[in-house]
């Protein structure tokens, strides 16, 4: 009998499943993904406590949770993945042993407390922040606060009811004078 | 009925429908020859196919980023695309090829190849650069000077419309031009400084294939700097967008995607190329086109592979490889990551709309016996752009109400500048294929060994410390470079594997870019360059294959060919 044959037969049969298997596996180790969808109500008051609603709407309006959601799903990398969710988790843990609150129910001088807090064990820009980031990754408030600013500035109300956005300009007038209330531009 | 051989007979072929083999479609079919164009990629129809050109921000659903699927589907693409344009590059797990040492292949398999994704910037080379190899004793002279070039830069940079400035500089030929794209406030306060502290170096307007105004038939640059997904206003040069247009409108065109050139068949009577083989992409079938003329326009790494595969009793090692020069001598721009500062000032100044456009500062270096450098040959350009801090780059505090307020108002001034360095030919560098790995067409893959050599480095370092001084000089804060450079291709700049020459021996082509060894053969693209100068060097390309295409309309018309 040919072994090889019938090794190759076999895995024929059950292709699929073994494909799938040592997919998950080889690609993703003991992947966490798809998780966050679970943390969408956390997410939509976490955003819009970072960029509130004000004259100007805020980001939950802007669905900036659901950008966040799709981008840590399918762009970041499982550190940074890993770094987010235990971080939403940790956060959640310290509002219920400070507060007896979800963050959600937390109110709103709770829910500044609990991220200035957070804010405050963070300095993106310190030296010891960059290096610290290649190597771990970076952390949960890093993440969570350049995506707000992210997902919020390229969404369509903050592109232009905080930002200016114009998709066709037609003209580029090199040296202008600033307006009253000028307002930056939303694309480069 | 024709049989076959009728049908798919032509005057021309030409292999390849990017920046090089556009104008060499416009050339030969307007000049009356039935031309067949082979691409081995998809068609993209100008306008219809820029699937994603006026997609809003918020219309991509990871905004700009690729998953990282798709990340791991373009390892080495991934650097030079993103969620835009990403259909403008090809994949790379489709398409691997083997790399001795880190050198990007960055590559797009479409009608229109890479002149849709190009950095469409368009300087021409000078007699200094078609005499640096004679001068200096690298490589082999050039077999052509500027005289020989001059009216075929005039007449590309006419239809192609360039707009840039005047500048009067023996190194870098003035053109055509369209007016330039102005520079914003800092740009101009960057221009005045280098003015003032140095004698050897100034800022011009980049010169850049946007049109500045409407051009006949094309529109004019909305100034939206989206170019590399393909411009629905036709506002800069593509192959798509001109070329090719003529091309048809000629009704001599024929033109045949999924068309992955296998190789050139020669015949040992008439010591001539007779055809091109093929491989449909898709049914994987191959079919065999004939013409008098064949010109090679596949990109430099490309068409040296496609000679080195077409093997022959006199040709054992490649079409028309006597010299055993093709595939060697590999060249790309030595750039470095960059430099960077910010500025306290013009804050009463911003701008409006969005220039696709650069600042340069010209080659300074080794111009004369006053700005000779001991430590290298040659010399280097520099890239830059101006603009203002937003929402990407401005450095925010806090979070709530004032976060805000941060990100509603424009923030500091801040430049960027790259150099683009002139790479010197050596043998060593280059390309060949690998017999025993094949691709899903059976054919070997290519491999690629390029190291930059001493001169290349310290140019690289040179150039970084001109940049961090020039800003520094004018005022800049929080100067500082990336001090990784890329690795070798990034410039997307490759050139050199087929070159021209005076001598049969040490040089593949003539200096009609036709092959030493066969004569109905011509390779306009970046494979016949001699030495790699320091610009951007698709329009010396464009102008090569002019002038090329004239010649072999008449020797093809006085049969002689």
């Amino acid at each position: 009998m040919n072994r090889r044959k019938a090794i190759g037969g076999i895995l024929a049969i059950t292709g699929i499943g073994i494909a799938s298997y040592s997919g998950v596996n080889l690609f993703h180790g003991k992947s966490n993904r798809g998780q966050l969808k679970n943390y969408l109500n956390l997410l939509s008051e976490l955003v819009d406590v970072i960029i509130p609603p004000t004259e100007t709407p805020g980001a939950k309006e802007a669905k900036v949770q659901n950008y966040i959601i799709d981008f840590m799903e399918s762009c970041s990398s499982k550190k940074e993945y890993n770094n987010f969710l235990n971080g939403l988790t940790d956060l959640q843990d310290t509002c219920l042993n400070n507060y007896d609150n979800n963050f959600e129910d937390c109110t709103m001088n709770q829910k500044v407390e609990v991220l200035e807090n957070l804010d405050s064990n963070y300095d993106s820009n310190s030296l010891f922040a960059k290096i610290d980031a290649k190597i771990r990754g970076r952390s949960f408030f890093n993440i969570l606060k350049s995506l707000t600013v992210e997902g919020y500035c390229t969404s369509e109300l903050g592109a232009t009811k905080l930002l200016a956005y114009v998709p066709v300009p037609f003209n580029y007038k090199a040296i202008t004078t600033i307006e009253p209330n000028q307002k930056a531009w939303a694309t480069r | 009925m024709k049989n076959q051989t009728e049908i798919n007979t032509f005057d021309a072929i030409v292999v390849g429908s990017g920046i090089s083999g556009g104008w060499a479609a416009k050339e030969l079919t307007e000049g009356g020859l039935k031309t067949l164009v082979l691409e081995r990629g998809r068609n993209v129809e100008h306008i219809k196919d820029y699937t994603t050109a006026l997609k809003a921000p918020w219309e991509f659903k990871h905004r700009t980023h690729l998953t990282k699927e798709e990340l791991e589907e373009r390892p080495i693409q991934s650097s030079h695309c993103n969620a835009g344009d990403k259909h403008f590059y090809v994949k790379d797990s489709e398409h691997p090829y083997i790399q001795d040492k880190p050198f990007k292949w960055i590559r797009g398999y479409q009608v229109g190849g890479r002149s849709l994704t190009w950095g469409r910037q368009s300087y021409r080379f000078s007699e200094l650069d078609f005499e640096a190899n004679k001068k200096d004793g690298h490589g082999v002279d050039w077999p052509i000077r500027y005289n020989d070039l001059k009216e075929w830069y005039d007449y590309v940079e006419e239809y192609v419309g360039i707009s840039g400035s005047s500048e009067s500089l023996p190194h870098l030929p003035d053109g055509v031009f369209l007016p330039a794209i102005p520079m914003n406030a800092i740009e101009k306060h960057l221009k005045e400084s280098v003015s003032k502290h140095y004698s050897d170096r100034l800022i011009i307007n980049g010169r850049v294939a946007n049109l500045s105004e409407y051009k006949e038939g094309r529109g004019k640059c909305m100034f939206r700097n989206l170019c590399s997904r393909g411009c629905p206003f036709s506002g800069y040069f593509s192959s798509n967008s001109t070329t090719l247009v003529d091309a048809y409108n000629s009704g001599n065109l024929t033109l045949r995607e999924h068309s992955v050139v296998k190789e050139v068949i020669y015949d040992e009577e008439t010591k001539k190329a007779v055809g091109v083989k093929i491989i449909d992409a898709i049914s994987k079938e191959e079919t065999t086109y004939y013409a008098k003329i064949i010109f090679l326009n596949a990109s430099a790494i490309a068409t040296a592979s496609i000679l080195l595969n077409s093997v022959s009793k006199s040709f054992p090692n490649g079409l028309g490889n006597s010299s055993l020069q093709v595939g060697h001598n590999l060249m790309d721009h030595v750039v470095n990551e960059g430099t960077y500062g910010t500025y306290d000032g013009l804050l009463d100044k911003y701008y409006e709309g969005r220039s696709p456009g650069t600042i340069y500062i010209p080659r300074f270096q080794n111009l004369n016996t006053k700005t000779t450098n001991t430590d290298f040959v040659r010399g280097y350009g520099i890239q830059g752009k101006g603009e203002r801090e937003n929402w990407e780059s401005k450095p925010t505090e806090g979070f709530g109400v004032a976060l805000k307020a941060q990100l509603e108002t424009p923030g500091k001034w801040k430049i960027s500048l790259g150099g683009r360095g002139e790479v010197l030919p050596n043998y060593e560098n280059k390309i060949s294929l690998d017999l025993q790995n094949r691709d899903q067409w059976g054919l070997p893959l290519v491999k690629v060994h390029f190291e930059y050599g001493s001169n290349d480095l310290a140019m690289m370092e040179h150039m970084t410390k001109a940049s961090e001084d020039i800003l520094i000089k004018a005022g800049f804060e929080n100067v500082g470079s990336y001090r990784n450079s890329p690795p070798p291709g990034s410039a997307v700049h490759e050139m050199g594997t087929a070159r021209m020459g005076n001598d049969p021996k040490t040089s593949v082509l003539n200096k009609y870019n036709q092959m030493h060894d066969v004569n109905n053969v011509f390779i306009t693209d970046g494979s016949c360059m001699t030495s790699s100068g320091c610009q951007n060097p698709s329009l010396t390309y464009m102008a090569l294959t002019a002038r090329a295409c004239r010649y072999a309309i008449n020797q093809f018309k006085s049969n002689q060919l």
